[in-house]
């Protein structure tokens, strides 16, 4: 499976996926971009009903229902709810301009994310713009351990750091550094009273391969900085020779198809052999796509670089399976 | 062999502010309502020659209506999560509206009367409430799913109940005096589409998973199955023609209508005649009442007639937009159609009196 669809990204809808985890400041942020004058018409799903507190009739009410499609594997679950509102929701698209999902505090993003790719009606009509994830500066550390929040952590492309007027520079600096160390590749932005600039969280396009990259080069230095032993992490490789893309396919195909369910995002920009165009990929579980982007610019370092994030993940074996793609 | 005459030479058609969701006829072809996206409703009585907007444009979709057997209701619920009356008084007379009836299960888009009775079956959530036209409330017991309810479909004889989740299709029988435990069978995902057959019993139910469930007679347990399907099967209709075996089935799935016959009683006796034409989602399929003349709607901007054959009589255009909702008048002469950017059309066919059809009524009104 691929993440393509027939039609064009610019005929089809963005879409903001919203996480965080309880108490983290998603209301806020909400009631931020629904107030705020940027001159989008925004339609927002809310599964936790009520907490938005502003009275707009593009604010939808959802009951989260999880559809398996497949033996009930992780990498086929979609969100039934969704495909059913949006469905409805999509005969006045011409009403709005952005579509916004927010999560309950509990929830998995993954099957929210593959809705998008995999429903063949969600998929033409609607592109993922981006997941956002809250982080409460705060309570975060109380909370680490559970589940969700590492998910909510590695399946962002935005994470905003909020609270952050309650808690002292170096607390905040370890815990930014322990988000890092399981999702080097997201934008971080740092808030108080969820006030990030809108520009920052909609209209990001960072499921639009051309624009999937924005890797830290700090982190990629950096990639032994493990201080902690979290479920979730990320390893991240640079390779200077050109890679084989044959090689290279292979080895994610069969990558995905045997630690799908672990693996929860990888994004990639590849220095082919060969070829004077930068190769991009991307991946959410079992969910891979790739494509040729831009040409080389003059003077542009050529080098892969390449980002897996994951649960358990095997960091000498992915190394050594990575390194034997090199051309 | 004489060029078949052309069916539609005229139409009739109108306007609303947001997409068309639904259209329905009520029982004596009297009256048509239409609704919108936008939570427009428009009230068409042709007897009387005048229409009235019974909601405006409030940016709140309507999403199914529809008029009570004996005509003294008519029924519309939507985005807000609530149940819309009217009363009808006959032509003539101003529906009045009844005091919304909220449910608190978020956005309800499937809600049906009773073939000829007057509980109408609303999907809430992960239930099927009843509202009892007669006593004008609604009943205590309610149908309960595992899942939220996708579509509902009434027995030809008002009896039976079908409703479908992710996963199940469970029948109800609401009205029988001992209330006897609903009749569930699993399915691989969830139904999208049910129908009763006209006459012989059968359920069909079209599936997200590209499959087309159906039930030779209810209470088996094992459906047949029939997959492969270029897309999620999203509208049914069957035929009310008699036939030796069961009566046709329309299957719409992706941009493809497929045309399925029973050609003897195995499971192998289905046979399905794809009717390649349309080139976008077909969104709506609908047999001429009492008439082998097949209707499909398409977000291609077109509706095609099909003969009891399979073959286009007729294509008809969309003006620009796409085609949301089909529905034929109980007389089968006259069709409606909704557009995804407002238009609303009507169209009379030109059907030789005589024609194979039940009586028709007569088609005052129209011009």
């Amino acid at each position: 499976m691929t993440f393509s669809s027939a039609v064009p990204a610019s005929e089809r809808l963005p879409v903001t996926v919203l996480t965080g985890y309880l108490g983290a400041g998603k209301t806020t942020l909400l009631n931020r971009i629904l107030t705020h004058e940027h001159g989008l018409k925004v339609a927002v799903i809310v599964n936790e009903f009520g907490e938005v507190g502003i009275d707009n009739q593009l604010v939808i009410d959802a009951d989260e229902e999880i559809f398996e499609m497949n033996n009930g594997c992780i990498c086929c679950t979609v969100r039934g709810d969704l495909i059913r509102i949006i469905g409805n929701l999509m005969k006045r698209r011409d009403r709005f301009d952005h579509l916004i999902i927010e999560t309950t505090g509990l929830a998995d993003p993954a099957p929210v994310i593959q809705t998008f790719f995999v429903d063949e009606d969600l998929r033409d009509e609607l592109r993922l713009d981006a997941v956002v994830t809250l982080v409460d500066l705060h309570h975060v550390e109380q909370h680490w351990e559970a589940e969700e929040v590492q998910e909510q952590l590695a399946f962002a492309d935005v994470l905003v750091l909020n609270k952050t007027d309650l808690v002292d520079p170096s607390s905040r600096q370890a815990i930014e550094q322990r988000v890092r160390a399981i999702n080097p590749m997201a934008r971080l932005l740092t808030s108080s009273n969820a006030d990030v600039p809108i520009d920052q969280i909609l209209g990001v396009g960072a499921f639009e391969l051309e624009r999937a990259l924005s890797l830290d080069p700090g982190f990629l230095v950096d990639e032994h900085a493990h201080e902690h032993d979290d479920a979730v992490s990320s390893v991240a490789f640079v390779e200077e020779r050109p890679m084989d893309l044959e090689r290279l396919s292979k080895w994610l195909s069969d990558l995905v198809a045997e630690r799908g369910p672990d693996l929860f995002r990888m994004k990639g920009l590849i220095q082919l052999a060969g070829k004077d165009q930068r190769y991009v990929l991307q991946s959410v579980h079992m969910l891979i796509d790739g494509d040729f982007d831009r040409s080389w610019k003059t003077g542009e370092r050529r080098r892969t670089e390449f980002v897996i994030i994951g649960r358990d993940l095997d960091t000498e074996a992915l190394r050594s399976g990575f390194l034997a793609c090199v051309a | 062999m004489p060029a078949p005459a052309t069916l539609v030479s005229e139409r009739l058609c109108g306007e609303l502010q947001q997409a068309i969701t639904t259209l329905s006829w009520s029982r004596d072809g009297e009256f048509l309502a239409i609704a919108s996206a936008g939570g427009e409703l428009l009230f068409l009585d042709f007897r009387a020659g005048f229409e009235e907007l019974l909601q405006g444009d409030r940016d709140v979709s309507l999403d199914s209506i529809g008029f009570s057997a004996d005509g003294q209701f008519l029924m519309a619920v939507g985005q807000a999560g609530e149940l819309l009356l009217w009363e009808l008084g006959g032509s003539g007379i101003r529906p009045m509206a009844l005091e919304p009836l909220p449910l608190g299960a978020g956005w309800l888009d499937a809600a049906l009367w009773q073939p000829d009775g007057l509980l109408l079956a609303v999907a809430a959530g992960r239930q099927v409430r009843l509202w009892d036209g007669a006593k004008r409330q609604w009943r205590p017991d309610t149908l309960s799913l595992p899942g939220s309810v996708q579509a509902l479909s009434w027995s030809p004889d008002g009896l039976q109940l079908a409703a479908s989740c992710h996963k199940e299709v469970a029948i109800w029988r609401p009205t029988t005096p001992l209330a006897d435990e609903p009749w569930r069978a699993p399915t691989g995902s969830a139904g999208l589409a049910l129908a009763f057959s006209p006459m012989g019993g059968l359920l069909a139910s079209g599936q997200m998973d590209r499959s087309l469930l159906l039930w030779p007679a209810v209470g088996h347990v094992r459906p047949w199955q029939f997959s492969g399907f270029p897309a999620k099967v999203r509208a049914l209709a069957w035929s009310d023609q008699s036939s030796r075996f069961a009566p046709p089935l329309a299957v719409a799935s992706g941009d493809s209508v497929v045309l399925w016959r029973q050609q003897d009683k195995s499971s192998q006796g289905w046979k399905p005649e794809p009717l390649i034409w349309h080139q976008k989602r077909v969104t709506a399929l609908a047999f001429a009442p009492g008439r082998p003349l097949l209707a499909s709607a398409s977000a291609d901007g077109t509706v095609g007639l099909w003969d009891g054959r399979g073959r286009l009589r007729q294509p008809l255009e969309g003006e620009g937009q796409g085609f949301n909702a089909l529905a034929w008048r109980p007389d089968g002469r006259h069709l409606a159609a909704g557009g995804d950017q407002g238009r609303w059309w009507l169209w009379p066919m030109n059907i030789p009196q005589g024609s194979a059809g039940r009586a028709p009524t007569s088609g005052k009104g129209f011009r």
